[in-house]
């Protein structure tokens, strides 16, 4: 068990995103959150990632209990993530992004990196070698010197995930990484995570809404709606399960 | 201490807030309607006062001059909406935000080359002296010109407030500040829109130039009260007309009452920067003013 | 047909990440080098060494200064004056109180003093943004200046509030003539421009446009915002300090705090909308544009006098050229964002095909 969520519940003013979720997510596995809209499914990516602070309920994260992390704390824990809208730095390239995913695993201070000669520069070439792996992973060694900005959709999802891959983080939490792509694009995303998740390891939470991707790449699969958490457990359980079912169909309740 | 010293600073400073918020309300309006920080706005008030002064020199008579200068104010405004904002339309505010500082060079290098660089005298047939009649009553000696400049600041404000509230063209601005999509997809047209928000601001500007040109006479130094308007804006928020004269109160009462009886003590001079500390800190305690909204970063 | 790229491969990381990777870009800065450093000072007259290259070059330097903080780090502002005029008086005091510390280490002192003040004044960033922060550096700008003007100590309690700048030594050479302190100043500005450069590359240089670009994002992957912000303030007003002591002892010679106003604030800020905001050549470009285009419009005002027999008065001059400044400003915000930076760039990539239209 490398992460417990426990009775999580968070409220902004009147709205209550989460109330009283619990579940927990395996070492290497593929857990994905889904739920129709407005379930709190991002709500639950920031509250694992600090970004939002539950007023009940804990996180536990390696033996390590909070309440209150804090974004970068849970950064520099392992913990990497990318977002549903692009959050690249549109001003800098491919290679640039990628390498300020390596910020938190750069010792040198900024006097060493004026002078650039000695240990600035051999760090920078050690981080960009890394960096340089993760493009060849992610097959977007063709596009490297190219801002951000400039690139289709599908190929910004690819640079995020390697931005987030760059951290080598040991929980990788993915909003909705499919999102806005073909199903080429889908295709290769979904080989991706699946290669992140057997090559290094990975923990992977991941939102998604394609049904498809979720029952063929997930190990297993937590149903929120409302806010609150209504099944949990493997695919083929999921699939049959009539509180999901009668979820997505909105039968009123 | 001289209670009725300290009625008299306080008085002073607040009916030269008001003058503070005459420049805001400029600002206001623009930003409420594009979402766009006309650093220009003192010098479109300069350049106001500038040539309804010189129009004056030049033999007009007064009414002849303010109808004249309104008319040269307004299409200002639209050439400025046309030329400077139109092409910039989805630029990043901080684009927007420069763009208006290039602006205010032009304005003043232009108002220059065309009226001359003498500092101009204008009379509005108030003079600063002390109201008599409140001076024989209370004993309190506040200027006249103040307290018709208080008047008229009220009267525009009020003008305004009900423009703003009750009109179509009102309800139409207020649309466009608020979601520049949306109004468009509910027919209002955005460009008139534009142009009428800069013509009245050009009108709020150059009701603020009159004043001020009559208080301080017309020079190049007029086009630094702007600056001053940005302290006041920070107090009352950039997009409430209500939280412009607020936040020139308070900022002309506490930068006077400082200057008064803490400049002494420092060797004076506070006025140069009193009300830009007091925003700051004000900033680091409530970032969107009295007034204004809170705004969210969402990822 | 001169400025292909054919043959020149990198093959390892570090050619491909040096500051010029095309050899012929390295041929032309070496011989830019030799010539600023070498036959310019041999050749140029005493007008152009001093009233024009110098001062080029240290409004260059704090034009570097403001676009690592305005441009790179995205955090504006307008109290760039106020930071050369910490810099400016206190190398004043450090060279006549400590004479003996010498010209380099008073000059990095009085550096250092401005980046505290930098440092105090960036503080509220970690708030507030924008133009809310440009306020913030408006206070900080007329907030110095009233001390410089009210402390009587740092100005060695000159009545007139006026210093005059001591002939600084180098290493028992005195800095004296135009064409000393022309290399004085082109040697400091080299130096500190390779830094910049060298910083702005590394993971400092990240850090700072990631904050400038999306903050929240960059705090997530774990950048951290105090320090990256604060750091950017310290090393920008570091710059600018120094900008403001060499404008005083290699340009100005006596200096007041009226030397040091909002107008100049804005200048800088010309400079890099102008040379291109986030770019250190865009830095010089931008000064250099700015230092020479007067000169140009009073040479061109002078040779239409000459053409229409008419006398163009020197109010109409400056009023044109604040006039368009102004309109240029617009000009490149509209046209090109990334300034004169961006053209150069689109030239060199239109010569590398040269002569071939595509």
């Amino acid at each position: 068990m490398i992460l417990s969520v426990e009775n999580v519940s968070l409220s902004f003013g009147g709205v209550r995103a989460l109330q009283d979720v619990s579940f927990d997510v395996k070492e290497h596995e593929v857990r994905a959150i889904i739920g129709p809209n407005g379930a709190g499914k991002s709500s639950m990516l920031n509250v694992l990632n600090g970004v939002y602070h539950p007023q009940k309920g804990k996180i536990r994260f390696r033996d390590k209990e909070f309440t209150d992390m804090d974004s970068h704390e849970a950064a520099a824990l392992g913990i990497a993530r990318t977002f549903q809208n692009i959050a690249l730095f549109k001003g800098m390239t491919v290679l640039d992004n990628i390498m300020t995913g390596r910020n938190l695993k750069m010792r040198c201070n900024f006097l060493q990196q004026a002078v650039w000669f000695g240990p600035a520069k051999r760090e920078e070439m050690a981080h960009r070698r890394a960096a340089e792996e993760i493009i060849d992973f992610l097959e977007i060694q063709h596009v490297r010197k190219t801002p951000v900005g400039r690139l289709p959709y599908g190929l910004q999802k690819r640079v995020e995930l390697g931005r987030a891959l760059a951290a080598e983080p040991t929980l990788l939490l993915l909003d909705e990484p499919m999102a806005g792509m073909n199903l080429e694009e889908k295709q290769d995303m979904c080989r991706f995570v699946l290669d992140v998740n057997d090559h290094y390891g990975t923990t992977i939470v991941l939102i998604e809404h394609d049904m498809g991707v979720v029952m063929d790449i997930s190990d297993r699969v937590v149903v929120l709606d409302y806010g609150r958490k209504i099944a949990d457990g493997v695919p083929e359980e999921i699939k049959n399960n009539k509180a999901v079912i009668d979820a997505y169909l909105g039968v009123a309740h | 201490m001289d209670f009725i010293f300290f009625l008299e600073v306080l008085a002073g400073g607040l009916l030269a807030g008001v003058m503070y918020a005459l420049v805001a309300l400029g600002f206001v309006l623009i930003y409420k309607a594009s979402g766009v920080f006309n650093f220009a706005q003192g010098a479109m008030v300069f350049f106001a006062a500038l040539t309804y002064a010189s129009l004056l020199k030049l033999g007009m008579p007064w009414w002849g001059a303010l109808v004249a200068t309104l008319a040269v104010m307004v299409v200002l405004g639209v050439a400025i909406e046309r030329v400077v904002l139109r092409p910039l339309v989805n630029q990043p505010p901080i684009t927007l935000f420069m763009a208006t500082i290039g602006l205010t060079f032009v304005l003043e290098g232009l108002s220059q080359l065309v009226w001359g660089t003498q500092p101009h005298n204008l009379e509005l047939g108030v003079s600063d002296v002390p109201m008599e009649s409140l001076s024989r009553a209370t004993g309190i000696n506040i200027s006249q010109f103040e307290l018709f400049a208080a008047g008229v600041a009220g009267i525009l404000v009020a003008v305004l407030a009900v423009f703003f509230q009750y009109t179509r063209v009102g309800r139409a601005l207020r649309a466009v500040a608020d979601d520049h999509q949306a109004a468009l997809a509910v027919g209002i047209p955005l460009q008139h829109i534009w142009a009428i928000v800069w013509a009245v601001a050009g009108f709020v500007a150059l009701v603020a130039g009159l004043l001020w040109g009559a208080r301080t006479g017309v020079q190049y130094a007029l086009t630094f009260i702007a600056l001053k308007a940005l302290p006041v804006l920070i107090l009352g928020g950039f997009e409430s007309i209500l939280g412009a004269i607020v936040g020139g109160l308070i900022i002309g009462a506490t930068e006077k009452l400082a200057e008064v009886y803490l400049g002494p003590m420092v060797g004076g001079g506070i006025e140069s920067w009193f009300a830009y500390v007091v925003a700051l800190l004000f900033l680091l305690v409530r970032p969107e003013g009295l007034f204004g909204e809170k705004h969210i970063d969402r990822v | 047909m001169l400025y292909r790229e054919a043959g020149q491969f990198r093959s390892s990381y570090a050619e491909d990440q040096q500051i010029f990777p095309i050899r012929q870009d390295r041929i032309g800065i070496a011989l830019l080098l030799v010539v600023a450093f070498i036959v310019v000072p041999l050749v140029g007259n005493q007008y152009w060494l001093s009233a024009i290259l110098t001062p080029f070059l240290i409004l260059a330097l704090a034009a570097l200064g403001l676009n690592i903080l305005t441009g790179y780090a995205g955090q504006l502002s307008l109290g760039t004056a106020a930071f050369m005029a910490v810099g400016a008086f206190m190398a004043y005091n450090f060279v006549l109180r400590m004479p003996w510390l010498g010209a380099i280490p008073s000059f990095i002192l009085a550096g250092l003093c401005a980046a505290a003040v930098g440092f105090v004044f960036g503080l509220p960033s970690l708030r507030i943004k924008g133009f809310y922060l440009a306020v913030a550096t408006l206070a900080c700008q007329f907030f110095v200046l009233w001390v410089i003007q009210r402390w009587g100590w740092i100005t060695n309690y000159s009545t007139s509030g006026v210093i005059t700048a001591q002939t600084i030594v180098l290493f028992g050479y005195p800095i004296a003539t135009p064409a000393a302190k022309y290399l004085f100043t082109l040697s400091i500005v080299a130096v500190l421009a390779l830094a910049a450069k060298n910083l702005m590359r590394s993971e400092t240089g990240r850090a700072f446009m990631a904050v400038r670009d999306m903050d929240v994002a960059a705090s997530v992957i774990g950048i951290p915002m105090m320090k990256t912000k604060l750091l950017a303030f310290a090393i920008s007003s570091f710059y600018c300090g120094v900008a403001g002591a060499l404008y005083t002892y290699t340009y100005l010679g006596t200096v007041e705090p009226e030397a040091f106003t909002l107008d100049l604030s804005f200048r800088v800020l010309f400079m890099i909308i102008i040379g291109g905001i986030g770019s250190i050549l865009g830095s010089f470009l931008g000064a250099a544009f700015i230092t020479l285009f007067p000169i140009f419009l009073n040479v061109f005002s002078g040779w239409l006098s000459h053409l229409t027999g008419q006398d163009i008065s020197h109010a109409v001059i400056s009023n044109l050229e604040v006039i368009i400044f102004g309109g240029l400003i617009i000009f490149f915000l509209i046209v090109e964002p990334n300034g004169l930076a961006r053209l150069w760039q689109i030239a060199k990539e239109k010569l590398r095909l040269w002569p071939f239209p595509h």
